[in-house]
C-alpha cells in the first residue's frame, strides 16, 4: 500500500485552512482480496439459490387417502421441523391416495442437509423406514453416463517382506530407540554382546514412535500426520493426513489406524478423531472428541471387528468394515462409568455405579448378540476397575467400598472364572490400599502391591480351577510400585520407578524367590521383549536429565548390558506377530527341548570364543603397537640422560673426585 | 586395601602432588592454606598459611626445597619447604583461552598447556610461541600430568574422555571414555595403568546418585584402553588423582575436602587382562 506516499503529499496544507484527504488517489488498487478482509462474514453471507439445494425427497411415506392426509402431514411435519424451518411441501396424489413420497423446502440447504443425515433411516413404524435424500442428488445419479470407465490401475509398491525382522537366524528382536531428545531415532536388534544398527535417522519422528501391535509397522508422528514404515529397509508404506495429530491406537488385527487431533474439529465435520483403513490409505470415518483424556476412546474387539466408545449413559459399539453402528443405535446405560473388552473372546465388561436402590453392578455382555452372560451386584461401591487377564481366562474387578457404618475404604478383588459354565466369581479381600495389581499372562496367578510407602508389601494369589484363590506368597518391605511380567509368564520384575529410585527386584513366581535384587539409578520405565528373555530398564531424559541410558538384563536379573545414548529418550521392543505352530507343535518342541538346546548351547559357545578371540587378537595387537612405541620413547629418554644430568647440576664420582656435570641454575 | 584418610582442608581439595621421593605429598585446597603430609602413614607434618584465597594449584621442585603454590588471590607464592617462609612470586597474564593446567616439557625447553576450550599447545619455554597444537578434546580440559620419565602426558577433560599423548610430539595415542566429567588423571609409573577421577560438577552433584562414597577412581589399562576396577570411598567427585613416584600406592583428593592415600594389594601388580 502506498500510503506513506501520499500522506506526504497531503501534509502540505495551510495551517487550519483545509482538511487533509486522507482517501486514496483516484487510481488506487486495493490488493487485499475481500476473502482476506471479511472471510468469516462472507460465509453467512445471503446467496442467492435456484430453491433446489434446500429441496428433501422423502420415501416410503405411508399412502393414505385424504382422510388421514392432516394427520400424516402433521407428523412429517414434527419430524422434519426439527432440522429447520419447512417453507413448502408437496404431496403428490395418485389414485386418491398420496404416492408414498414427498418433497421437503426447508429456508436454507444446510438444513436439507441436517435433514438427510439425520432422518434417512428413520422407522417410522415397522412397514415404514423413511428414505432422505437430496433432490439434487437425484440429478447427479440420474446424469451418470453409461459408458463405465475402469479405474485406472495404480502401479503395484512392492515394500518387500514386511515380515523380514522374523527371520532373522539368530532370533534377535529389535527395539526402537529415541535418542538426541528426539532428534535421533534408531532400530537395534538386541544381540547379548552389544546392540547391533539396523536403521538409524534423523529427525524421523517429531514426538515419539509406536510399534503397530504385530510388529509390521513402526508409526511415526509428524505436524501434519502420521507415517508408517516398514520392511526390510523400513520404506514409507503409508501416510495419513491429521493435522496436529496427537495420539494413535492400532486395531489388534493391524488393518485399522485411529488418531486423534486436538485442533481438526468443526462442528459440520468432525475430525478430531479419524478412522483409517491401512492398507488402502483412506479415510473411513470421522468422530468428535471432547476430550483425550481416556485414551483409547475407542477401545477394539480382539479379532478387529467390533470397536465401542464410551459416552454419557450411552455404549456406541460400531463393527467394520462398515464403520457403521451395530444394529443401527447404540446401547443406554445409564450411568455407565467404564467397559473394556476381553482379550480373549467379543465380550464387554462394564460397571454401572449405584442408582437409589439399585446397587452397583459389574456386567458381561456377548456381542454382537447382546447377551448379557453374567450380572454381578456389589454394594456400597466406591470405585472399579477392570482388569483382563491377557487370554480372557480371567477378569479382575478390583472394587474399592465403604462398608455399612465404617468411614474408610476396604477393597475387594472380583474374580470372574470366563472359561468355566456360568462365569463363578470369587472374592479376595485386601486389608490394605492397593498401589499395583498385575495378571500374570499366559497363566492364573496375579501379582498385587499393596500397603502404603515405606511399608509395601508384595503379594502372590494362583487361582485355582476348584475356585479358590490361594496366597502362595508375601514378601514385605519392597521398594516397589510396578509390577511388570514376563510376556510368557512365570518371570516377574518389580520396580520403584521415578520417586524410588530404580529399585528392582527379579522374581521367580513358580515358586516365589527372589532371583536378584538390583538398582538402576532414577529408572523411569522397564520393557520386557515379546519373548520374554530380556529385560531393558531405562533412564529416559523426558524424566531425568543426567545419566540417560537403557541397561539389558537377562530375565533372570542378571545385568548384561549398560548402554548410555547422549539424550536417551524412549526404548520400546518391537512386537511379534503370534506364532504360527499349533499347540501339539510346541509340545513337541517343548519335549525334544534337550535336543534343541544343545545345538544352542555349541552354537553360543562358538561364538563367544570367537568373540573372545577376536578380543583377544585386537589386544594382541594393540599391546605390541604400544610397546614399540614406548621403546621409542625410551631410547630418546636414554640419549637425553647427559643433558638432564647438566641440566641438574649432578655430582658424579669418576676418578676418585667428586665433579659436577654442568651449572645449577 | 584400606585407604588412609587425611582431614585436613575445609573445602574441597583442587590438587595434591607427591615430591620427587614419594615420602611426602602436598595437597591445595579452596580453602587459603597449602598442607603436607607423609605419606607412609598420613601423619601432617605442617601447613603453609599467606593465601588469601582459594589455592588451586601446588608443585614441589626437584629436591624438595621449595614449594610453588598458584592461588585465585592472583599470586604464586614460592614458600620454604621447611620453614614456610614465602616470598611472593610473579603473576602470570594469559590471553583467549583461558589456561587450565599446565606441565613442563621433558627437558624444560617447552611447556604443554590444556585450554577452556580443549585444546592442548606446546609453547616455547624461552619465546612463548606456540610450537604444536593438539585439538583433540572437545570440552574443557581439567587437568594434565605427566608420565615419570615425562616422555608422555595425559589430559582429564569435561568431555568425559581422558587422552594419552607424547609429549615431544603431542601426538595423540590413546583414548579412556568414561560417563563422567574427568577431573584428573595420572600415569602409573611401574605398571601399563592409568587412573582416573572425575564426577558430575559440584552444582550438579545432587542429581547423580547420592548413595554414600560412591564416587569412584577409575582404572584402565594404557594399551588396551579398557577399564579393569574401581576404587569407591569418597563422597563426592574427585578432583585429583596422583600415583606415588614408586608406583605402589596412589591418592585421591575430592570435593568433599578428603585425601585419600590407597596402598596396592599384591593382586594389582599380578593383574593381568588376557591377552
Amino acid at each position: 500500500m502506498r500510503d506513506t506516499d501520499n500522506m506526504e503529499a497531503e501534509m502540505e496544507y495551510d495551517d487550519g485552512e483545509e482538511e487533509p484527504s486522507f482517501s486514496d488517489p483516484e487510481d488506487f488498487v486495493d490488493d487485499i482480496s475481500d476473502q482476506e478482509l471479511l472471510g468469516d462474514v462472507l460465509r453467512d453471507k445471503p446467496q442467492e439459490a435456484d430453491g433446489i439445494d434446500s429441496v428433501v425427497v422423502v420415501d416410503n411415506v405411508p399412502q393414505v387417502g385424504p382422510d388421514r392426509l392432516e394427520k400424516l402431514k402433521n407428523v412429517i411435519q414434527k419430524i422434519f421441523s426439527k432440522f429447520g424451518k419447512i417453507t413448502n411441501d408437496f404431496y403428490p396424489v395418485a389414485d386418491g391416495k398420496t404416492k408414498g413420497y414427498i418433497f421437503l423446502e426447508y429456508s436454507a440447504p444446510s438444513h436439507a442437509q441436517e435433514a438427510v443425515k439425520n432422518a434417512d433411516g428413520y422407522k417410522l413404524d415397522k412397514q415404514h423406514t423413511f428414505r432422505v435424500n437430496l433432490f439434487t442428488d437425484f440429478d447427479k445419479y440420474m446424469s451418470i453416463s453409461d459408458e463405465w470407465e475402469a479405474p485406472e490401475k495404480q502401479p503395484f509398491k512392492d515394500f518387500g517382506n514386511l515380515r523380514h525382522w522374523m527371520e532373522d537366524s539368530d532370533c534377535r528382536d529389535q527395539y526402537s530407540v529415541i535418542y538426541d531428545s528426539g532428534e535421533r531415532t534408531g532400530i537395534f536388534a538386541n544381540d547379548v554382546k552389544e546392540p547391533i544398527e539396523v536403521e538409524e535417522r534423523a529427525r524421523w519422528t517429531e514426538t515419539y514412535v509406536r510399534w503397530s501391535p504385530k510388529g509390521t509397522y513402526l508409526a511415526t508422528f509428524h505436524q501434519r500426520g502420521i507415517a508408517l514404515w516398514g520392511g526390510e529397509k523400513f520404506k514409507q508404506i503409508q501416510r495419513f493426513s491429521h493435522q496436529g495429530v496427537q495420539l494413535i491406537d492400532f486395531s489388534p488385527c493391524e488393518r485399522y489406524v485411529v488418531t486423534f487431533s486436538p485442533l481438526m474439529d468443526t462442528k459440520d465435520d468432525p475430525q478430531a478423531i479419524i478412522i483409517w483403513d491401512v492398507l488402502t490409505g483412506q479415510k473411513k470415518r470421522g468422530f468428535h472428541c471432547e476430550s483425550s483424556a481416556h485414551w483409547p476412546i475407542f477401545k477394539w474387539s480382539p479379532d478387529g471387528k467390533f470397536f465401542a466408545r464410551m459416552t454419557q449413559d450411552t455404549l456406541s459399539i460400531y463393527e467394520t468394515p462398515s464403520m457403521g453402528l451395530l444394529d443401527k443405535k447404540s446401547l443406554k446405560i445409564n450411568g455407565i462409568k467404564d467397559f473394556s473388552w476381553s482379550p480373549g473372546d467379543n465380550i464387554i465388561a462394564f460397571w454401572v455405579p449405584e442408582d437409589k436402590d439399585i446397587p452397583a453392578r459389574v456386567t458381561l455382555m456377548q456381542l454382537p448378540s447382546r447377551n448379557e452372560i453374567r450380572v454381578r451386584n456389589l454394594f456400597n461401591v466406591v470405585d472399579c476397575k477392570l482388569h483382563w487377564q491377557k487370554n480372557g481366562d480371567y477378569l479382575c474387578v478390583k472394587v474399592d467400598r465403604t462398608p455399612k457404618g465404617t468411614q474408610g475404604v476396604v477393597t475387594n478383588f472380583e474374580i470372574f472364572r470366563m472359561r468355566e459354565k456360568q462365569v463363578p466369581v470369587d472374592v479376595v479381600e485386601m486389608k490394605e490400599g492397593i498401589i499395583a495389581f498385575a495378571w500374570e499372562p499366559n497363566g492364573s496367578k496375579f501379582a498385587v502391591l499393596h500397603g502404603e510407602s515405606p511399608r509395601i508389601n508384595v503379594s502372590f494369589y494362583h487361582v485355582k480351577n476348584n475356585g479358590k484363590i490361594d496366597l502362595i506368597k508375601m514378601f514385605d518391605k519392597q521398594q516397589a510400585n510396578s509390577i511388570f511380567w514376563s510376556p510368557q509368564g512365570q518371570f516377574l520384575v518389580l520396580a520403584g520407578l521415578r520417586s524410588m529410585n530404580g529399585a528392582l527386584a527379579f522374581v521367580d513366581t513358580s515358586d516365589c524367590t527372589m532371583m536378584n535384587i538390583a538398582e538402576h539409578y532414577m529408572a523411569s520405565d522397564v520393557e520386557w521383549d515379546p519373548t520374554g528373555r530380556y529385560v531393558v530398564t531405562s533412564v529416559s531424559w523426558w524424566s531425568h536429565k543426567v545419566d540417560n541410558a537403557f541397561w539389558l538384563w537377562t530375565f533372570q536379573g542378571r545385568l548384561l548390558q549398560k548402554n548410555n545414548k547422549e539424550r536417551f529418550c524412549q526404548l520400546l521392543w518391537r512386537p511379534r506377530p503370534p506364532s504360527l505352530l499349533t499347540q501339539e507343535q510346541i509340545k513337541l518342541i517343548k519335549k525334544d527341548l534337550k535336543k534343541y538346546s544343545k545345538i544352542f548351547e555349541q552354537k553360543d559357545r562358538l561364538s563367544q570364543s570367537k568373540a573372545s578371540k577376536e578380543l583377544v587378537d585386537k589386544r594382541r595387537t594393540m599391546m605390541e603397537d604400544y610397546r614399540k612405541y614406548r621403546e621409542r620413547a625410551m631410547d630418546m629418554y636414554n640419549e637425553q640422560r647427559p643433558l638432564r644430568l647438566e641440566l641438574r647440576g649432578v655430582f658424579v664420582f669418576s676418578g676418585g673426585v667428586w665433579t659436577i656435570i654442568g651449572e645449577k641454575n | 586395601m584400606r585407604p588412609i584418610l587425611l582431614q585436613g582442608h575445609e573445602r574441597s581439595i583442587t590438587q595434591i602432588k607427591y615430591n620427587r621421593e614419594g615420602d611426602l605429598l602436598f595437597s591445595v585446597a579452596k580453602d587459603p592454606i597449602a598442607n603436607v603430609w607423609y605419606s607412609v602413614n598420613g601423619e601432617r607434618l605442617g601447613t603453609y598459611n599467606g593465601h588469601t584465597g582459594a589455592v588451586w594449584c601446588v608443585d614441589v621442585d626437584w629436591d624438595t626445597k621449595n614449594v610453588l603454590t598458584g592461588s585465585a588471590d592472583n599470586s604464586c607464592r614460592l614458600w620454604d619447604c621447611e620453614t614456610e617462609d614465602n616470598q611472593p612470586y610473579l603473576s602470570l597474564p594469559c590471553n583467549e583461552s583461558k589456561i587450565t593446567s599446565a606441565v613442563w616439557g621433558p627437558l624444560g625447553e617447552f611447556v604443554i598447556a590444556g585450554h577452556e576450550n580443549g585444546e592442548i599447545n606446546q609453547y616455547s619455554a624461552k619465546s612463548g610461541e606456540i610450537l604444536k597444537v593438539a585439538k583433540e578434546h572437545t570440552k574443557q580440559i581439567n587437568d594434565i600430568q605427566s608420565s615419570v620419565d615425562l616422555t608422555m602426558v595425559i589430559s582429564a577433560s569435561k568431555d568425559c574422555t581422558a587422552k594419552l599423548f607424547d609429549s615431544t610430539n603431542l601426538e595423540h595415542i590413546k583414548t579412556f571414555k568414561t560417563e563422567r566429567p574427568v577431573n584428573s588423571a595420572a600415569i602409573s609409573p611401574i605398571m601399563d595403568h592409568v587412573v582416573m577421577g572425575g564426577g558430575q560438577e559440584a552444582m550438579e552433584v545432587t542429581t547423580t546418585s547420592t548413595r554414600i562414597g560412591k564416587f569412584e577412581a577409575r582404572f584402565f589399562h594404557a594399551a588396551y584402553e579398557e577399564e579393569f576396577g574401581r576404587v569407591k570411598g569418597h563422597f563426592g567427585p574427585i578432583n585429583c588423582v596422583a600415583f606415588h613416584p614408586d608406583g605402589k600406592s596412589y591418592s585421591s583428593g575430592g570435593e568433599d575436602g578428603y585425601v585419600r592415600i590407597h596402598y596396592f594389594d599384591p593382586q594389582y601388580f599380578d593383574f593381568e587382562l588376557e591377552a
